[in-house]
């Protein structure tokens, strides 16, 4: 007895020791030490404009120079320009940018045109392989290599939520009248069909005050939502064999139709709207669903709405009404994302790798995810379980595990060689069915586009391609 | 007294030799520092680019063999380029003689004397002055269906709800492009015709006058020709403008919906820009200068025929 | 002239352009109006259904904003930029514009290559002009910027002023070299206050083409020389959109302009009819 308590005392001992000793240690603190040796020197990373930048503006970079004395050049460049530059900074050999922001779907062409820099080496030279393996697999397994290799730190948890007003799903007389229509409880939808069918049952009974929901409907993000209920219902993108585009088939008409006909319970001129404007409608109550990133879900909470910088979100007349759940058929998109690389023709790729590693570990990230002005939303498993996020506003847990389950059940973007091509493609097939031209016609005229895109790359070498990222868990539905 | 009589005249009156060929060259000097500029920063790069444009340098491949027209073959079969230069046409054909009527108007407005003239001319310019970036976003606000008074303004006069989408409508999209750009534009025409109006020689308005010609009589007779090539240096320089639209267009449509407003510059934005077909860009680059060129040279010759 | 003292029929066509020119800036102003106010909403007052003409209280909040978070650099780099090279682009252009006018210098082929540079789409260029202001180290630097939007400008400012130039009587000329003065004195003297009008309206937009130029901007510069237009488009986020400081920066990106235009305008247009053109 004496002896095993003994044992077990001294056992804990080391244990503690050692994790104490091992917390010491931890990622961010590595990288603080590791940097210090580059005090003086400035490093430039490219940041998506606006609202994002605050971030390293603010937050990070007088953070990082207080702790190593290295400075942060912030080049802000609007999203759509963002890939430009940093090619045209490759391209041209002018190696001004150290670290990058980069969108995980650019990443096959980034990497092979050789602009990025392979991390592996500096990540198990700091040791940085435990705390990747802390990231969201959603995220950490498809966002984070290339041919094998380490390209980009995962740095934003993006998925679509279904955001829906509980005071109205939980309406007694609404689910009461509900019940008796469709035999169904009134709750978040579960397939499409469900969808519509709430959708137009709230609009009929509340417009003009309140529709039934409303999305973004113009460039670029639609295509991102198309591209998860295409997957969901069954369609697939191509034929593996031949790779040929199948986006028109019956599925993709169906789709197709189905958005259309969402239309009719939504508020007018819904055809014109953008991310601010369904934000907006959202927020002021106009809508009693809609699907989104994580943002959305905080600042409908109310989350940071003292802030300066959100003063442009207009007041959230929905906080505390809000739920959060899947989207229908459960599998949403995650859509966009963000990765934290390093140049391949930067001049400081260590100091560089440094700041990023200190940016995306698990100590710094958690602060940079809770600062109310940010679009970074959480994507480590320690995000999910902090004590503290859960605690930023009542349905903060709630919230949490939706992002957690979502994240899980996650549909990655289509990420092939050339991939804006084909995106670019699909928001103006989109557009186009805005306009009113006939669905089948625009589908199959996508599909030739598709085609003549991936005659042009070399269809062998798409083929390889498709084939790797059709392999993966969340490109289609198992 | 000839030009070149006045110049010899001139001469005699200088007899330092370093004073001579100052006024020998001078036609040459003065020109010098301006084509020394335009040489630096607009023959490289255009050569470069016709470099290119034998090339196949895209995105990931930096083939630098010269692979002769094949791009330039690559052109014709584009039917998605031909579009957008028919797009840009139609927009190029209505705008322009819009701006000049309305310009034109305008100016014959403000052209006589009228108190606070000065603050009338100030606010007119205002309009060419705004970024299009903005002028292009605000318009959006403006026909917005919930957000824009435009379709809070028609509905007043029609007495009925108005729920016109004008970015959406296909029917509408370019009304809404054209008005967007005849509204940003037209302060130019003003400004331009106002100037030049001024200048027309008052002695022979004066004389019109006194024969009793009519107003129209004396536009055509007086007027059209003083002003005539100030006219056509803005038409012109307007129209190689318009062939050239892209922010306004991108702000309003981005070249939806699908790509039926998509004009030959956002075209070649989205290629060059998103998608790095730099040789392909380059190609279909000096397609538009070629055309622009054929252009120019009729305008040229018949403002040639005309004076 | 006394409005007193003019028959009524010239009393009547006055108010009807009084009020003609009231309607049309109205219309025309009314963008900017909207703009204007805009800048003074809250974000709930600009999304709001129906549409807000006027917003509850002015509050300059907006751009408050811009000065403390330093964004109002941007009109000062672009004060700078587009200033010094319409300056240049002006000096040298009437220049070359007298010499193509009046001696026809380098003949149609010349002309024809001046304007020819207008025709050339930006994005032909902006690539391989980065690739040489990277060589040359012009990137993101003041210089670089001038030089590219004196050299964009040039054309412009070359054609238009010639078409000036050539309405200016030769005589004129002619009888002042009689007189003894030199070309040069010529040029200042004579043709300079004949096209003071025509200058002024070029002038206005060789400032206006180089202020709003977004692309160059956009590719040559990365932090230290953010323009005007590339900092508005700093606020047009995929997933915000500034509305506030987009209109206030706006604003007060069209005041210079503003102030410039209405200083300048009066020698827009020649009230006066200058006797000397009989000779």
């Amino acid at each position: 007895m004496k002896f095993k308590t003994f044992f077990g005392a001294t056992a804990l001992f080391v244990l503690t020791a050692a994790s104490g000793s091992a917390a010491d240690k931890d990622a961010a603190d590595t990288a603080v030490e590791a940097a210090k040796k580059y005090a003086g020197t400035t490093i430039s990373i490219v940041w998506e404009a606006g609202l994002q930048s605050l971030d390293p503006l603010n937050y990070s970079g007088p953070q990082w120079e207080k702790l190593t004395g290295i400075k942060v050049k912030v080049v802000e460049v609007p999203t759509d320009q963002m890939f430009t530059k940093i090619m045209q900074d490759f391209k041209s050999g002018a190696g001004a940018y150290d670290a990058l922001n980069v969108i995980p779907s650019w990443m096959p062409d980034l990497a092979r045109a050789g602009a990025l820099e392979p991390l592996d080496k500096y990540v198990d030279k700091f040791g940085y392989r435990d705390e990747l393996q802390d990231i969201a697999a959603a995220y950490r397994d498809n966002q984070m290599q290339y041919d094998g290799k380490i390209y980009g730190f995962p740095d934003d948890g993006d998925v679509m939520l279904l955001y829906y007003r509980k005071d109205i799903f939980e309406d007694p007389k609404m689910k009461e009248q509900f019940k008796a229509k469709f035999g169904y409880d009134l709750a978040p939808p579960k397939d499409w069909k469900q969808f519509d069918e709430i959708g137009q049952f709230i609009t009929d009974k509340m417009a003009p005050k309140v529709y039934g929901a409303g999305f973004f409907r113009t460039a670029p993000y639609p295509q991102y939502m198309f591209q998860e209920r295409f997957r969901t219902e069954g369609g697939k993108f191509f034929n593996a064999d031949t790779m040929k585009a199948t986006v028109n088939s019956d599925i993709g008409l169906k789709v197709f139709k189905g958005m259309l006909a969402e239309n009719k319970f939504m508020p007018p001129g819904v055809e014109q709207w953008n991310f601010v404007d369904n934000l907006a409608a959202f927020l002021q109550g106009t809508t009693a669903m809609t699907i989104s990133w994580p943002p959305y879900g905080r600042w409908a909470a109310g989350y940071g709405s003292g802030e300066e910088a959100l003063k442009w979100v207009p007041k959230s007349q929905v906080a505390g009404k809000v739920g959060y759940a899947l989207t229908p058929l459960g599998r949403p998109e995650l859509g966009v994302g963000f990765d934290l690389s390093v140049s391949a023709t930067s001049k400081n790729k260590e100091a560089a790798y440094l700041f990023i590693q200190w940016l995306n570990s698990k100590k710094t990230s958690l602060e940079r995810v809770q600062l109310p002005y940010t679009l970074r939303d959480p994507f480590r498993l320690s995000h999910y379980a902090s004590e503290k996020y859960r605690s930023l506003w009542p349905d903060a847990t709630a919230y949490l595990d939706t992002i957690k389950t979502s994240g899980e059940k996650g549909l990655l973007d289509l990420s092939l060689l050339q991939q804006d091509k084909y995106d670019e493609a699909m928001t103006k097939a989109i557009s186009s069915l805005w306009a009113g031209e006939d669905a089948k016609a625009i589908l199959d005229r996508l599909a030739q586009q598709f085609d003549a895109i991936t005659e042009k790359v070399g269809i062998e070498n798409q083929k390889a391609v498709y084939k790797v990222w059709a392999a993966k868990p969340g490109a289609y539905p198992q | 007294m000839t030009l070149s009589a006045s110049l010899n005249g001139a001469e005699q009156r200088r007899p330092s030799r370093f004073g001579r060929m100052l006024e020998n060259r001078l036609p040459y000097l003065i020109v010098a520092p301006a084509i020394l500029i335009l040489l630096l920063v607009g023959l490289f790069p255009l050569i470069y680019s016709l470099i290119v444009s034998f090339q196949r340098i895209t995105m990931t491949e930096n083939d630098t063999s010269f692979v002769g027209l094949l791009n330039y073959a690559e052109l014709f079969r584009d039917t998605r380029l031909w579009a957008s230069l028919g797009h840009t046409a139609v927009i190029t054909a209505v705008a322009l003689p819009l701006e000049f009527l309305i310009g034109f108007l305008m100016a014959q407005l403000f052209i006589d004397r009228l108190p606070g003239r000065q603050l009338f001319v100030a606010l007119l310019v205002l309009p060419t002055v705004i970024s299009p970036i903005v002028a292009g976003a605000t318009w959006r606000l403006m026909f917005d269906v919930r957000f824009g008074p435009i379709g809070q303004i028609l509905s007043f006069f029609a007495g009925e709800p108005v729920r016109i989408l004008w970015t959406v409508n296909p029917a509408y999209v370019y009304p809404a492009i054209i008005i967007c750009e005849v509204w940003q534009w037209s302060p130019f025409m003003f400004l331009l015709l106002l100037a030049a109006l001024s200048n027309v020689d008052q002695s022979q308005l004066e004389a019109a006058e006194i024969d009793g010609a009519s107003y129209l009589r004396v536009l055509r007779a007086v007027i059209l020709p003083s002003i005539a090539p100030v006219v056509a240096v803005a038409c012109l320089i307007r129209s190689l403008d318009l062939v050239r639209i892209f922010d306004i267009v991108w702000a309003l449509t981005e070249g939806g919906p699908g790509s039926i407003t998509e004009t030959i510059s956002l075209y070649t934005y989205v290629q060059g820009f998103s998608q790095f077909e730099t040789s392909y860009t380059a190609a279909i680059s000096f397609l538009v200068i070629a055309l622009l060129t054929v252009i120019t040279t009729l305008v040229l010759k018949r403002m040639e025929l005309a004076r | 002239m006394r409005v007193g003292r003019l028959p009524a029929r010239k009393v009547r066509i006055l108010a009807l352009r009084y009020l003609g020119a009231t309607v049309v800036t109205q219309l025309f102003l009314f963008p900017v109006y909207w703009l204007f106010m805009i800048s003074f909403k809250t974000p709930d007052e600009i999304y709001h259904v129906p549409p807000l003409w006027i917003p509850a209280q002015i509050q300059f909040s907006n751009y408050f904003v811009l000065f403390k978070d330093g964004d109002v650099v941007a009109i000062l780099n672009s004060l700078i930029v587009a200033g010094v090279s319409s300056g240049i682009a002006i000096v040298l252009g009437t220049l070359c514009a007298y010499s193509l006018a009046r001696f026809s210098t380098g003949g149609e082929n010349l002309a024809m290559w001046i304007i020819s540079q207008r025709m050339i789409p930006p994005i032909a260029v902006v690539f391989p002009i980065f690739l040489l202001y990277v060589h040359l180290g012009m990137v993101d630097g003041f210089f670089g910027l001038i030089l590219l939007y004196t050299a964009f400008n040039l054309p412009y400012v070359i054609w238009m002023m010639r078409g000036y130039i050539v309405d200016v009587p030769l005589e004129l000329e002619e009888s002042a070299l009689v007189d003894g003065l030199n070309r040069w004195e010529v040029i200042w003297k004579v043709v300079f206050p004949m096209v003071r009008s025509g200058l002024m309206a070029t002038s206005v937009f060789t400032f206006v083409f180089a202020w709003n130029d977004f692309l160059f901007a956009l590719v040559l510069t990365r932090t230290e020389v953010i323009t005007f237009p590339v900092q508005l488009t700093h606020y047009f986020g995929g997933q915000s959109n500034f509305w506030g400081k987009i209109a206030a920066m706006s604003v007060l990106g069209t005041l210079p302009i503003f102030v410039a235009v209405s200083v300048m305008q009066r020698y827009l247009v020649r009230g006066i009819s200058l006797g000397a053109v009989k000779g």
